[in-house]
């Protein structure tokens, strides 16, 4: 199946010489089979911990026949299956689809610079929304994550993000009554409302 | 069938108030920008606005949400149309046939067909849901446990095998959905499972967490992963909306794509993605005009679009008359129900009887809604993309947190967002399809509810599940969907290598023509 | 450089000051008889950027150079700002003229979003023509 990211008329190079993809991709292959083979491990090892804490379940004397062990028992052993059967699939060289979303280049190496720098700015966002308020929070993430991604600048991403996050919180907090902590300056100012 | 037609009135009388339209047209209005946004479909909007549920009336919500529901697929076929980036499998022969018409100067005949195409789609869809609903319940009331369990299976692998391009992967994605619903405690005996001494999740992992992580956290360290840069090309929507002669070749098209779409989606193995493309194999073969396919035919747009729509109404035939969902969006909307305390089931249409004829409702009058608001104004939904990429991805991360955080007000949710935003990732990464996993999750445990219940009433004999004759033949056809793909595989009798797995590559960024042969 | 033959560098953006810009760029080249460097770029950080050209809009801007007689070179990079894509332009070139096409912006509008061309001003050495697309028109 080919995913639509075919077919698009020339993605701006800047000099237009067409890309030669065969040598990035052999690469990208040969970096997606261990990944692969990792997912697949993965994927067993959650298949053994499914049925093997699923014997600790503890059943009440009351239950008959089919207690709460029964359906774990059963996917457990549907994903040891599929983890197997991936795996011979993956070793005789079967390579997944990669996901063609809308706006992605199919033809980038994986940026895993950019995955670690959202993941931490996100992180860093959830310990610190109790301590200084959802808007402030997620405005530096929304900083950081905008810069990652290569936005200019840095007033401007902030100042984007701080917007959007006070707006967003005065209409889900104040209007729509979610609970979501303002952090003290922002729930002051809002006191009136 | 005359009881549906007075039933359906009264769901308009209720629908048609003030309050009610004006959620009907914020859920379309949302549902286009986020069909032509990248990186979020219907699905995560409508996880994202589970919280919402706490304050809504659940009639305004589910308004809301059948227009996010409609509304994701005009914006998906804009986006197809002038940009060549269909956001879902089932809009890329929309855009196949779409991009080249607008190629051609004919954008705003392309966007005129997809969208009248989407409506007469839609209207018809809906209307034979109305009509089908209460037959389906009525033939439905009489099914077992261990019927329902066999419905679940069939569209668990249904999900899995069939719509995804590698059925293991499918199954794989499967089974981690399976796993994240089994995590909390078990409703029967009240015994905690998979919870790992945490007490936070004892009562199990919220489904709006899910699915906002897999979908909307996934993706947006996906597209960071491997970040586009550079525009694409946007065809102008040019030319006259829709002469004679297209409305005379549109027609047929529009109405056979409604007739494959519309069964499609019903069935439990359905989605919208087989339809469309025969629907389009159809057209190519029906026209009078072969030599313009692949070059800009009418018909190649006007039928899988109307497919397409048709099979999304068809969808919601299981989801609200066995409570049985087929796509990852039904399956969110099956989370609103429960989120409601509302079950839903063959009982549905006769305790909720208000509500759901409201819904088929509202969704005829949000169909019409799109009509009028996408047909002049596909040009300036264009216009949202022009938000640079490092914007929109954080602000999707910033309404992630927010719909996360809202469900409990408890910082470990995001915690466990963000760690299933990188299995969400990995997923994507490694061509795990998302929607088998979500499906999982929510429809897990309501299948297990269900054997576990047949197995109470037979004594644990393992025979209950194949006591009945629609049992038997479901799980029959489960079955086919299982080994299908292994014996063609089989029979077919060759592996691909590496070389030709590298061939494959090269060729997806080519002009893809290999669809058509499907 | 190359044969010392004199160089005009220009932007162009597919509105009324770009085409304004390009029109005075041609007088001035063959005024010169100097070769046209064209300079189209785009951040490219959207999915779409109205002011990259591509088919159509691009064959028309070939179109029109060739029938002007100028010998011109079209640049289409992407990934930075428009005032540093020129700026590199001019300087790679030795170009001895810029033209660039002045948006009509209110002093507001400036504060917040800056001004490309005041950074090109500050950053060329070569003499820079600044044009401005006919009033009124430039309104977007």
């Amino acid at each position: 199946m080919t995913g639509p990211g075919a077919g698009r008329d020339g993605p701006a190079g800047a000099t237009r010489s067409d890309r030669e993809p065969a040598a990035p991709v052999a690469q990208e292959f040969r970096g997606r089979n261990t990944g692969e083979l990792v997912m697949t491990v993965a994927l067993g090892a959650l298949g053994v911990y499914l049925v093997l804490d699923a014997g600790t379940i503890a059943v009440p004397g009351s239950a008959n026949t089919v207690g709460p062990r029964f359906f774990p028992y059963l996917v457990g052993g549907l994903v040891i299956a599929t983890a197997l059967a991936l795996g011979y699939r993956v070793f005789r060289g079967d390579r997944g689809p990669a996901d063609e979303s809308e706006d992605v280049d199919p033809t980038a190496g994986t940026s895993w610079r950019a995955v670690g720098v959202i993941a931490v700015a996100f992180l860093a966002h959830a310990l610190l929304i109790n301590v200084v308020g959802w808007p402030l929070a997620v405005t530096l993430m929304f900083g950081t994550v905008a810069w990652a991604l290569g936005a200019r600048g840095i007033v401007r991403p902030l100042l984007a993000g701080g917007i959007t996050s006070i707006v967003v919180w005065v209409v889900f907090v104040k209007a729509l009554n979610v609970a979501l902590p303002g952090g003290t300056l922002l729930e002051w100012a809002t006191s009136w409302v | 069938m005359m009881d549906a037609l007075s039933d359906l009135l009264g769901g308009f009388a209720d629908a048609l108030t003030p309050v009610n339209l004006l959620f009907a047209l914020l859920g379309v209005l949302l549902g286009t920008a986020v069909g032509v946004l990248p990186g979020i479909g219907p699905a995560m909007t409508v996880a994202l606005l589970l919280p919402i549920t706490y304050v809504l009336e659940p009639t305004s919500a589910f308004i809301m949400f059948a227009g996010i529901y409609y509304g994701g697929m005009y914006g998906g076929s804009t986006t197809s149309i002038l940009l060549n980036t269909p956001g879902e499998s089932s809009s890329i022969m929309t855009a196949l046939e779409g991009n080249q018409m607008a190629k051609a100067g004919r954008g705003a005949a392309a966007l005129a067909t997809a969208a009248i195409g989407s409506f007469v789609a839609g209207t018809i869809a809906t209307l034979l849901l109305a009509l089908v609903a209460p037959t389906v319940v009525d033939l439905a009331i009489g099914i077992t446990a261990a019927d329902y369990f066999a419905l679940a299976v069939l569209a668990f692998v249904a999900v899995s095998t069939v719509l995804g391009s590698s059925p293991l992967r499918g199954l794989a994605s499967l089974g981690v959905g399976l796993y994240l619903g089994l995590v909390g405690t078990d409703v029967l005996s009240g015994q905690e499972r998979f919870t790992l001494g945490i007490p936070q999740l004892s009562d199990g992992i919220d489904v709006v967490v899910v699915a906002v992580a897999l979908f909307a956290v996934g993706e947006a360290l996906y597209v960071a992963s491997r970040l586009r840069r550079g525009p694409v090309q946007v065809m102008p929507a040019s030319g006259p909306y829709m002469t004679r002669e297209d409305l005379r070749r549109s027609w047929k098209p529009w109405l056979r794509g409604t007739a494959l779409g519309f069964p499609f989606g019903a069935l439990p193995a359905g989605g919208a993605e087989i339809p469309t493309f025969l629907s389009y194999a159809a057209e190519r073969r029906l026209t009078k005009h072969p030599e313009q396919f692949g070059r800009g035919a009418i018909e190649g747009v006007a039928g899988p679009e109307a497919a397409n729509n048709a099979a999304a109404a068809g969808v919601l035939v299981p989801l609200l008359t066995l409570g049985l969902p087929t796509s990852a969006t039904a399956a969110i909307l099956l989370a609103a129900f429960t989120g409601y305390g509302i079950q839903p089931g063959p009982t549905l249409l006769t305790t909720e009887s208000t509500l759901v004829w409201t819904l088929i409702a509202a969704l005829l009058i949000g169909n019409a809604m799109l009509l009028v608001l996408n047909l002049p104004l596909a040009g300036v939904w264009v216009q949202l993309l022009r938000i640079p990429r490092p914007y929109l991805y954080a602000g999707i991360l910033l309404f992630a947190s927010l719909g996360s955080y809202a469900v409990n007000a408890d910082p470990l949710d995001l915690v466990i967002l963000l760690l299933l935003g990188g299995l969400g990732f990995l997923m994507r990464r490694y061509g795990w399809p998302v929607a088998p996993a979500v499906i999982g999750l929510i429809l897990g445990p309501i299948a297990e509810t269900n054997l576990r219940r047949a197995l109470a009433i037979s004594g644990g004999d393992l025979g209950v599940l194949v006591e009945t004759w629609f049992s038997r033949i479901v799980l029959a056809l489960a079955l086919l969907a299982l080994a299908g793909p292994i014996v063609l595989r089989a029979v077919r009798g060759r592996r691909s290598t590496p070389e030709e797995l590298q061939e494959g590559a090269r060729l997806r960024h080519r002009e893809d023509e290999r669809e058509v042969r499907r | 450089m190359t044969g010392a033959q004199p160089v005009v560098v220009v932007g162009v953006v597919p509105t009324p000051r770009g085409r304004a810009a390009l029109e005075h760029a041609v007088l001035e080249a063959q005024r010169r008889s100097a070769r046209l460097v064209v300079v189209n770029s785009s951040r490219g950080d959207a999915l779409v950027d109205e002011e990259f050209l591509f088919g159509d809009r691009l064959r028309q801007l070939h179109a029109d150079l060739t029938v002007s007689g100028v010998p011109f070179e079209v640049r289409q990079p992407v990934g930075r700002d428009v005032a540093e894509e020129l700026a590199d332009a001019a300087a790679d070139t030795d170009a001895d003229l810029l033209v660039i096409g002045l948006r009509r912006r209110s002093a507001v509008g400036k504060l917040l979003m800056g001004s490309a061309a005041q950074r090109i001003l500050l950053d060329v050495d070569c003499p820079i023509l600044a044009v401005k697309g006919p009033p009124g028109e430039d309104a977007r």
